[in-house]
């Protein structure tokens, strides 16, 4: 067994990885150390699109290798090592576009369903937002009821995943030049399906064979996501469930309660756990959970979903992706219930460990141990009733191993790309000029994005945690969505308290004006749409250039493992930001394509990608840049403020 | 609100006094206090406000990047 210390940061999660062990309890920690990676999957060698191979190309080792090598380092086809990995690569983003698409399919369906009055339990709450898309997408208001417009708005929000030809909508909210940058690429999406099917047509055996226009078809299905599934998904959800405003809640496994039935939610589509929140608050089931011993119903979240709840009720977080064998292993947790994405085919078997019933909910994610009890949008409140019913009359069969560690941290969440805008300037005025003006005058450096998931293949949160607190260190304010959020939210950097000890001066000052964190949670993965429209307001609002490109800004996911965050680091890379991951980087098996990745591609889009696995050294790579980009602005140097007397005030005007 | 006072040096004096960090510690009971956009209560002042706030996209009164006062 190795040594437990190096896997986390995290007192909790080391504690319950030891009991994990004294349980005999094989986890994700144990699997990362029996097996390693596949050192040619990982850089992008393998094809296996087709029954000739598997082909492995993978780059001599030691040694420059000459071009008449590289000629021969081919698969079975003739497809080159090239070839090879930008096809892997582009289906990475097809699958990580997919993923959020189809979340974004979702819960359009279900607007549909509710503007149509046939979700029952559910109800337009932020009318505000509903009439944003209507003005945006030319819908009419006047004085119809807000369910005929959404009608309208669900509709077009659906046509959006099958539309063949001309611009998704959302294409209109990027900043006018990136627009014509996208138009001159050729790499404005035509319909979120079609640039993942695309994709899969592309890289299917003897088809695209030319690494730039692979990767150019990747950028398409790319901004597909990012300007489409994944921004439709956060802007209906906000609709249904409301915007997030600021709240305070508390993160890590702390959070479970001994005393009560603990039910935690899994996964990224918050359809359900709406529904799920609703039904614990229940007096009929509250009643319940005291008839069987319990005190009360705690819920809370990991992943995705756990941020999404977070965001709108306050709902506390258990933990991270790496967290989610960890919950059970408390054996505190009555019921985990998942929806899609990130969930360890392993949960029924470590719930065997203990008591825990593993519920899944959809019909494109089931599991062999698990209980199935579908979602059903038209009586979702049935089907969550169920699912705590189960959890309550599961409370009594906890046996007596059970070790909820102590950790737990208070955070604020809840910074949408509304909230921030209102925080700057009320109700009066609100704006992104304050922030426009901290940027210029240099009590803010510049801004960072840090997102994405946990990977086994480094320790658990290190990562995340040192390269935020190295980013606030040198006044750059961090925005933050998913895994690497609740990190940071553990290590007590999401409240504004952290800004007077671990931030710059200048980042400090500005934080402590405005009352917020230096670190802002802006939501789960799908909402790295609202870092996008954060970026565009801060263009728009003027002084920092005319493109996303031309912003002091970064991003980063320190941490990464899943498609998704390949498709994500895409969309941010061509809408002109420079994007740092940590952990392995998938196409080293190609130079040129790596070479292309890592700085061609900025010739196009203005953005481009960095692979730095010492968290330190990449926050000191996006500090670089975002140096750069001030001194290409003429904001890199501090401008003596002269104040006017009126003897110099006429001097001004005679000129 | 009780201020708290920090000792830090300066240039020509040994040690200064001077006020400290003024974040205030009280934390909200009640969840609904952050939430601003019920604020805003009619369908007309919801309007108003994303032409003004969200002016960028919704509003005609605005100047910035893509609508400069004066030229670049």
């Amino acid at each position: 067994m190795a040594d437990k210390k190096a896997k986390s940061i995290d007192q909790a999660t080391i504690e319950l990885i030891e009991k994990a062990a004294k349980d005999n309890c094989n986890i994700a920690f144990d699997r990362a150390d029996e097996m390693k990676p596949c050192p040619i999957g990982s850089v992008g060698s393998c094809c296996k699109n087709c029954g000739m191979g598997p082909c492995r190309v993978p780059l001599p080792r030691g040694k420059e290798e000459t071009p008449e090598e590289q000629m021969k380092r081919r698969g079975i086809c003739g497809a080159t090592a090239e070839t090879i990995s930008a096809r892997n690569f582009v289906r990475m983003i097809a699958g990580g576009s997919a993923a959020h698409s189809d979340h974004g399919r979702g819960v359009a369906e279900l607007f549909l369903a509710v503007a149509k009055g046939e979700a029952s339990g559910y109800e337009i709450k932020d009318e505000q937002k509903l009439l944003q898309l209507a003005l945006e997408w030319g819908i009419e208001i006047g004085d119809r009821s807000n369910n005929e417009i959404a009608i309208d708005i669900g509709e077009k929000a659906l046509a959006e995943f099958g539309k063949q030809e001309g611009e998704l909508l959302f294409i209109s909210r990027a900043p006018l030049k990136r627009q014509e940058i996208w138009r001159r690429e050729g790499v404005v999406p035509r319909g979120i399906d079609r640039e993942v099917v695309e994709i899969m047509h592309r890289t299917h055996m003897g088809v695209d064979q030319d690494y730039d226009n692979l990767l150019k078809q990747g950028t398409r299905a790319a901004l597909a996501d990012g300007w489409g599934g994944s921004m439709i998904a956060t802007e209906l959800q906000d609709i249904l469930f409301g915007t997030p405003s600021p709240l305070l809640s508390q993160v890590n496994l702390g959070v479970l309660k001994k005393d009560e039935v603990n039910i935690i939610i899994h996964g990224h589509e918050p359809l359900l756990s709406e529904m799920i929140v609703a039904a614990a608050q229940d007096p009929q089931m509250l009643e319940m959970a005291k008839s069987k011993g319990a005190k009360g119903i705690n819920l809370a979240g990991i992943c995705c979903t756990a941020n999404e709840i977070l965001m709108r009720h306050g709902v506390p977080l258990a933990g991270n992706f790496l967290q989610q064998e960890l919950a059970l292993v408390t054996g505190a947790v009555d019921a985990m219930v998942v929806d899609v994405q990130c969930i360890f085919e392993s949960l029924p078997e470590v719930a065997q460990c203990y008591h825990t019933k593993i519920v899944t909910t959809s019909y494109k994610a089931k599991m062999k141990g698990a209980t199935h009890i579908e979602f059903e949008e038209h009586d979702a409140l049935t089907s969550a009733k169920e699912i705590v019913k189960l959890a309550i009359e599961n409370f009594p069969n906890r046996g007596s191993n059970i070790h909820i560690p102590e950790e737990k941290t208070d955070l604020i969440a809840g910074f949408s790309h509304e909230t921030i805008n209102y925080l700057l300037g009320g109700l009066f005025r609100a704006s992104y000029r304050p922030l426009n003006e901290n940027i210029i005058n240099g009590r803010i450096r510049g801004v960072a994005g840090v997102v994405g998931c946990n990977n086994p293949r480094a320790m658990h949160d290190e990562a995340h945690v040192a390269m935020v607190k190295e980013l606030i260190k040198n006044d750059v304010l961090v925005l933050q969505t998913g895994c690497s959020a609740m990190a940071t939210a553990k290590a007590g950097l999401l409240v504004p308290e952290a800004a007077a000890q671990y931030a710059g001066a200048g980042l400090a000052e500005v934080c402590e004006t405005v009352g917020i964190p230096p670190v802002l949670h802006m939501g789960a993965c799908v909402d790295n749409s609202r870092i996008l429209i954060a970026a565009t307001a801060a263009v728009k609002d003027g002084g920092l250039g005319d493109d996303i490109s031309d912003l002091p800004v970064a991003g980063a996911a320190p941490e990464w493992m899943s498609e998704k965050a390949i498709a994500i680091g895409q969309y941010f890379v061509t809408s002109g930001v420079f994007t740092v991951f940590g952990v392995t980087w998938p196409t080293t098996g190609s130079k040129e394509v790596t070479d292309f990745l890592f700085e061609g591609i900025e010739e196009k889009y203005g953005g481009k990608w960095a692979f730095e696995q010492d968290p330190i050294k990449a926050a000191r790579l996006m500090i670089e840049h975002i140096d750069k980009k001030r001194a290409a602005l003429g904001i890199d140097k501090a401008r003596e403020r002269v104040l006017y007397d009126m003897a110099m005030r006429r001097e001004l005007d005679e000129v | 609100m009780e201020y708290k006072v920090e000792k830090k040096s300066a240039p020509g004096r040994d040690e200064v006094e001077v006020l400290g960090e003024t974040f205030e510690e009280g934390k909200p009971e009640d969840i609904e206090l952050g939430k601003w956009r019920y604020k805003l209560d009619t369908r007309e002042e919801k309007l108003k406000y994303l032409e003004n706030g969200e002016r960028y996209w919704y509003g005609k009164e605005w100047y910035g990047s893509e609508k400069r006062k004066n030229p670049a």
